[in-house]
């Protein structure tokens, strides 16, 4: 209970970090805020009325304040691209890029935990050269690059796969409840929505998940291999249990642990990344609209956006943690 | 608890509009699809100045009057006809009386005079073209009385962007910010087509509405997508998949390509956009010296430009105006020439200098452009440095001296083909970025406000002709612009499409209610 | 300390020293790269646009009729240079952070690590982009986008070993001397980092390439015309399904400098990490 306890302090004190950086974001606007805010043709009366309606005559502190109490009341201010509330367009992009994030993850663990776990029993042979090779061949592939190249040559080139978008143009007036495709095929019973949806994601998904699975491999062979070398192993050994049985019931479960807190980091991180591919397979998402943000320099979208995304991070991780202080007993007696 | 509310939210937000089913006769069938590399803002009509938002809304709203595709004057579409006080400065017009908005309401005067006094309240961008409109009042149902200050020639010109929404629609949901809020994501028109969907970051849908008050002869699609896809090579795949049937943003080289394959088609407007480079007239630097911008005036290669980036879709410009234009003057601006540019740098001591150019990099000539000003100034040892950047956000920068780089980038995309709409646009000085307007150079000449005032409240074609030619002239000496193209607007399209013409009034839209899909 | 004396003694196999080899290469043509460029980067020729790879061309012709071979190899400087600004600032701050906080300890070490930790596992990419929309795109504001969101990695780590060397008896006996603090920092604490810290550039510096080309492609990083690889694949994309190379071999560029600083770090680590165990 204290274990978890102090987990919770952790990630409200993160929470107020992380508004507090998202503030100052947004008060080292180059300019005149007032007139970022009231966008093109606004005219001197509506930038004063801005100015006052945004409390910039009043000191840092307490508009730091009315600030925080915005957030609290979920109001992350207007965009004055689209004209309207900054919360309303991000649920809105929200579900697209962690469904493209989820699935990277899946293909992320899929490869890299059994990957790792053989790698590290076969540690030091053509097996294992050839994984690590991998990982260093995924550690250097630009993200945005392989996206490009994939794209062009899966699905322009050799036609195996869509191009870009969420879901092909006939399910173009499909409306879930979630806002996942995947999940709202299967509530509805659209099987071929949610097919459908599959296929557009497996190409973004794999491109974002290239050098996050590269990273995750090498985690997981580091920590495997240290776990092979334990007392337990030998010991099982020598009491001749199977290799597999040594693999899957005490290494795998004892070794995996530490990657998770990795993998934890790496959904954030990996949401981050979306900025990279979302633009490119022209699905929406938070990161194109991130991007699309920034080059508006629509200050109060990109910094509701960090704001999003850190949190995101914080639930991420704290379910980790979580999950391993429910796994592992041993943990917490540790703790 | 906090999560269900949202998903909540989240769901109305989607699903906001319904698609309304309309029982299609055999002549209003079938879905044509447009590829768009720009997403829109939102749908308000106060910022159909913006092409992006202007080519959805084209045929979702009325104006009072408006310029088919294909022509150079305004016909009547909601007006039936109007009548001008003897000095100028009142229009009467009569308007329909069988007009039904999408929501069912009837339009009345009501309407019309509650959307120009929401236009004046929000200050939009649409008045911009209006010159000294001062306010409009209904006589009776269905009579509008409109007041100008001064007199305007092209008023009535200028009336075809001015779209009329549905009072009752709108109205109750004016709040504080003049409704623009609620019109940033429905529609309240009467046009042929109504918005069904409206997600701004993936497709729009319009769907074509039963009780269009004109009726639906001839051949007409039931539905129009808009599908914002970025990349031009992807507009290129999915065109050639037959997954969209227009895709404007593809590159020259693969417009080229596009005219002789079977099943696409290459259509070439007369455009009269010109593309400028605006030197920042009222700088305190090098750029405000008019010696200075008389060097750089001489550094562009207008040419190689139209033959190369351009691969020859277009007109070779002859300073701001359109050549065949009315009131056109030639050689008011300084021809390409290195030697003579060269021979003021050395004079002057400039070399060393550093200059910021800010443009849009979507717009692949204007890149082009970028680059080609970047090498033939590096050559005079005048570094440029370059800002790619977005529409909202090049403009923004305009609007305080202080933020204006030296040189900007920019279309002029004239609400009507008239003199006005180019020369006004950008060189009055009541049109300064820090005003609000398109004249990104700052230019400010009160002989040249003078002679524009002048022209646009003359009825006189051959006065206003001459008074025009004289403003460019006194323009070009103070060389605040090179004008570095007037490029032909050149859109690729299945050869399903049918009836696309391309609208001078209208740049970088497309006459869906007017097209019909094989 | 015989290893230092040779400074290629940590590669092994001949896959290493090739990523050795190119790393020496990409570092030679980002200083002399510009004498040896067959054209100049910047000089367009649009009667030469989109050209494919031939005899004078080897890597082809970009959309302005650019030499992609030059601008390849002048890129390596661009890219070079700024990859390492941001890790020697980053190296500078993060250092000083860390070795002020193992230090002062207490409270004030509590709330800086505490910080560090949330900064560290924030999303760079997200967080620099945030920065770079505040400073406006240019390759400089990139770089600082950077440095913001690099800097608390090495504060950590410089934190750790300067607590694990002042728990060391030498310390203590410096103590009972009265040595003063700047001489501990400059003859105790840094000497010793050292290791631990050319591991941790040497693994960083293809993470920091990555990401600045990757600000670089979505278009707040460098601006026309400076041949920036992630910029040049930017501007290629349109060009991509008619001329392959204006986006393949950029991101060859980067792709085998990551890789080789990638793998040169990761022998680095293998070889000196028994070292650091044994300080």
């Amino acid at each position: 209970m204290h274990y978890f306890f102090q987990r919770f302090v952790f990630s409200l004190l993160s929470l107020f970090i992380l508004t507090l950086i998202t503030f100052l974001l947004s008060q080292v606007v180059p300019g005149d805020p007032a007139i970022v805010a009231a966008g093109p043709n606004a005219g001197a009366e509506k930038i004063e009325l801005l100015r006052s309606e945004m409390g910039l005559d009043k000191p840092l502190t307490q508009q730091f304040l009315i600030y925080v109490g915005k957030l609290a009341q979920g109001d992350l201010g207007k965009s004055w691209f689209t004209h309207q509330p900054i919360l309303e367009d991000l649920i809105r992009e929200l579900p697209p890029s962690l469904e493209l994030v989820i699935i990277a993850m899946v293909i992320n663990l899929v490869i890299s935990l059994p990957l790792g776990l053989c790698s590290a029993r076969y540690n030091d042979t053509r097996f294992d050269s050839l994984v690590r090779l991998f990982a260093m061949i995924g550690a250097g592939l630009p993200i945005f690059w392989t996206a490009l190249i994939l794209q062009n040559v899966i699905g322009g080139e050799l036609q195996l796969l869509p191009i870009a978008g969420r879901l092909s143009f006939e399910y173009r007036a499909f409306e879930g409840y979630t806002g996942f495709f995947l999940l709202d095929g299967l509530i509805l019973g659209r099987l071929d929505v949610f097919f459908d949806a599959l296929k557009h994601l497996i190409l973004p998904a794999f491109s974002l998940s290239l050098l996050f699975t590269a990273v995750g491999l090498r985690i997981t062979r580091t920590a495997m291999i240290s776990e092979f070398q334990k007392d337990y192993v030998l010991l099982a050994r020598t009491k001749a249990a199977s290799e597999p049985r040594i693999m899957f019931k005490h290494v795998f479960p004892n070794g995996a642990p530490p990657s998770l807190t990795v993998f934890g980091m790496q959904f954030g991180w990996m949401l981050g990344a979306t900025v990279l591919v979302e633009e490119i397979y022209g699905r929406p998402g938070i990161g194109r609209y991130a991007v699309k943000a920034v080059t508006q320099s629509d200050i109060h979208a990109v910094v509701a956006v960090v704001l999003v995304v850190g949190i995101v991070f914080l639930l991420a991780n704290l379910v980790v943690d979580l999950l391993l202080y429910i796994l592992n007993p041993r943990g917490r007696m540790d703790k | 608890m906090k999560i269900c509310n949202l998903l909540a939210s989240a769901f109305t937000v989607l699903s906001f509009s319904l698609a309304i089913p309309f029982t299609a006769t055999a002549d209003v069938a079938g879905t044509l699809i447009i590829a768009e590399n720009e997403t829109p803002e939102n749908l308000d009509p106060a910022n159909a100045t913006n092409s992006t938002v202007n080519q959805l809304l084209v045929g979702v709203y009325d104006a009072l009057v408006q310029f088919k595709a294909g022509e150079t004057s305004v016909s009547p579409q909601l007006a039936t006809d109007w009548q001008v006080s003897d000095d100028g400065l009142q229009y009467t017009f009569k308007i329909r009386s069988d007009v039904k908005f999408h929501d069912g309401s009837s339009m009345t005067s009501a309407d019309v005079v509650f959307t120009l006094d929401r236009l004046q309240a929000a200050s939009a961008a649409v008045l911009n073209d209006m010159g000294p409109f001062k306010s409009a009042e209904a006589i009776d149902d269905y009579t509008v009385k409109m007041t100008l200050e001064a007199p305007f020639g092209p008023f009535i010109s200028a009336l075809s962007r001015i779209y009329i929404v549905s009072k009752a629609q709108v109205e109750p949901h004016m709040s504080d910010d003049n409704g623009r809020g609620w019109l940033a994501v429905n529609a309240a028109g009467s046009g042929p087509y109504s918005v069904s969907t409206y997600k701004p970051t993936e497709v729009v849908t319009l769907n074509a509405f039963e009780g269009y008050w004109g009726g639906w002869d001839g051949d007409h699609v039931a539905e129009v997508v808009f599908r914002y896809i970025a990349e031009p090579s992807t507009q290129l795949a999915l065109l050639k998949s037959g997954e969209v049937h227009i895709a404007p943003d593809i590159t020259v080289q693969d417009k080229l390509s596009l005219m002789d394959a079977d099943g696409f088609r290459v259509d070439i407007g007369a455009a009269a956009t010109p593309l400028y480079f605006q030197f920042n007239t009222s700088s305190d630097g090098l750029v405000g010296d008019a010696s200075f911008r008389k060097m750089l005036a001489q550094t562009f290669d207008r040419k190689l430009h139209l033959d190369y980036v351009l691969q020859g879709f277009g007109t070779m410009p002859d300073g701001p105006l359109p050549p065949d234009w009315m009131g056109h003057s030639t050689s008011t601006e300084l021809p390409f020439n290195m030697a003579a540019a060269k021979e003021l740098v050395d004079q002057n001591g400039w070399a060393g200098s550093t200059l910021k150019v800010r443009y849009l990099p979507a717009i692949e000539e204007e890149q082009a452009a970028v680059e080609q000003l970047q090498s033939n100034l590096s050559q005079l040892g005048i570094k440029l440095e370059a800002e790619g950047m977005t529409w909202p956000a090049q403009a923004a920068t305009v609007q305080d001296l202080d933020t204006t780089s030296d040189i900007n980038m920019i279309y002029n995309f004239p609400s009507f083909p008239d003199p006005h709409a180019i020369l006004n646009t950008s060189f009055n000085s009541q049109n300064t970025g820090y005003n609000g307007g398109y004249n990104w150079a700052q230019y400010s000449n009160s002989e040249v406000d003078a002679l524009l005032n002048q022209a646009a409240s003359s009825a006189d074609q051959s006065e206003r002709a001459t008074l025009y030619a004289k403003a460019q002239q006194m323009i070009g000496a103070e060389y605040p612009v090179i004008t570095v193209s007037l490029p032909g607007s050149v859109v690729a399209m299945s050869s399903a499409v049918k009836g696309y013409r391309y609208s001078v009034a209208h740049h970088q839209t497309f006459n869906y209610m007017d097209i019909s899909v094989d | 300390m015989k290893s230092f004396l040779n400074l290629t003694f940590f590669v092994k196999s001949p896959f290493e020293k090739l990523a050795l080899g190119i790393v020496f290469f990409i570092i030679l043509i980002s200083i002399f790269g510009d004498f040896i460029v067959p054209y100049d980067p910047t000089q367009i020729d649009f009667r030469g646009k989109l050209q494919p790879p031939s005899l004078e061309h080897p890597l082809g012709q970009d959309g302005a009729g650019r030499d992609v071979l030059s601008r390849v190899l002048s890129g390596a400087r661009l890219t070079v240079l700024s990859t390492f600004t941001v890790i020697f600032v980053v190296l500078v701050i993060g250092c000083t952070i860390g070795i002020f906080s193992a230090f002062a300890g207490g409270w004030i070490d509590n709330i800086l690590m505490r910080i560090a930790d949330i900064w560290l596992g924030f999303p760079p990419l997200i967080l620099a982009l945030g920065f770079a929309a505040a400073l406006g795109a240019s390759l400089e504001a990139a770089i600082w986008a950077l440095i913001f969101s690099w800097w608390p990695n090495y504060a950590r780590l410089s934190r750790m070993i300067t607590l694990d060397i002042l728990s060391k008896p030498f310390i203590a006996g410096a103590e009972v001397l009265g040595v003063p603090l700047w001489r501990k920092v400059t003859f105790y604490v840094l000497p010793n980092a050292f290791d631990v810290l050319i591991i941790q550039v040497a693994l960083d510096v293809s993470a920091v390439m990555l990401s600045i080309s990757g600000l670089s492609f979505i278009g707040v990083g460098a601006q026309i015309p400076a041949p920036e690889w992630g910029s040049m694949i930017a501007d290629g994309r349109a060009h991509m399904s008619t001329a392959w190379w204006v986006v393949v071999f950029p991101g060859l560029a980067i792709f085998f400098s990551a890789l080789s600083f990638n793998v040169v770090g990761d022998a680095l680590r293998r070889e000196l990490d028994p070292l650091i165990r044994r300080v």
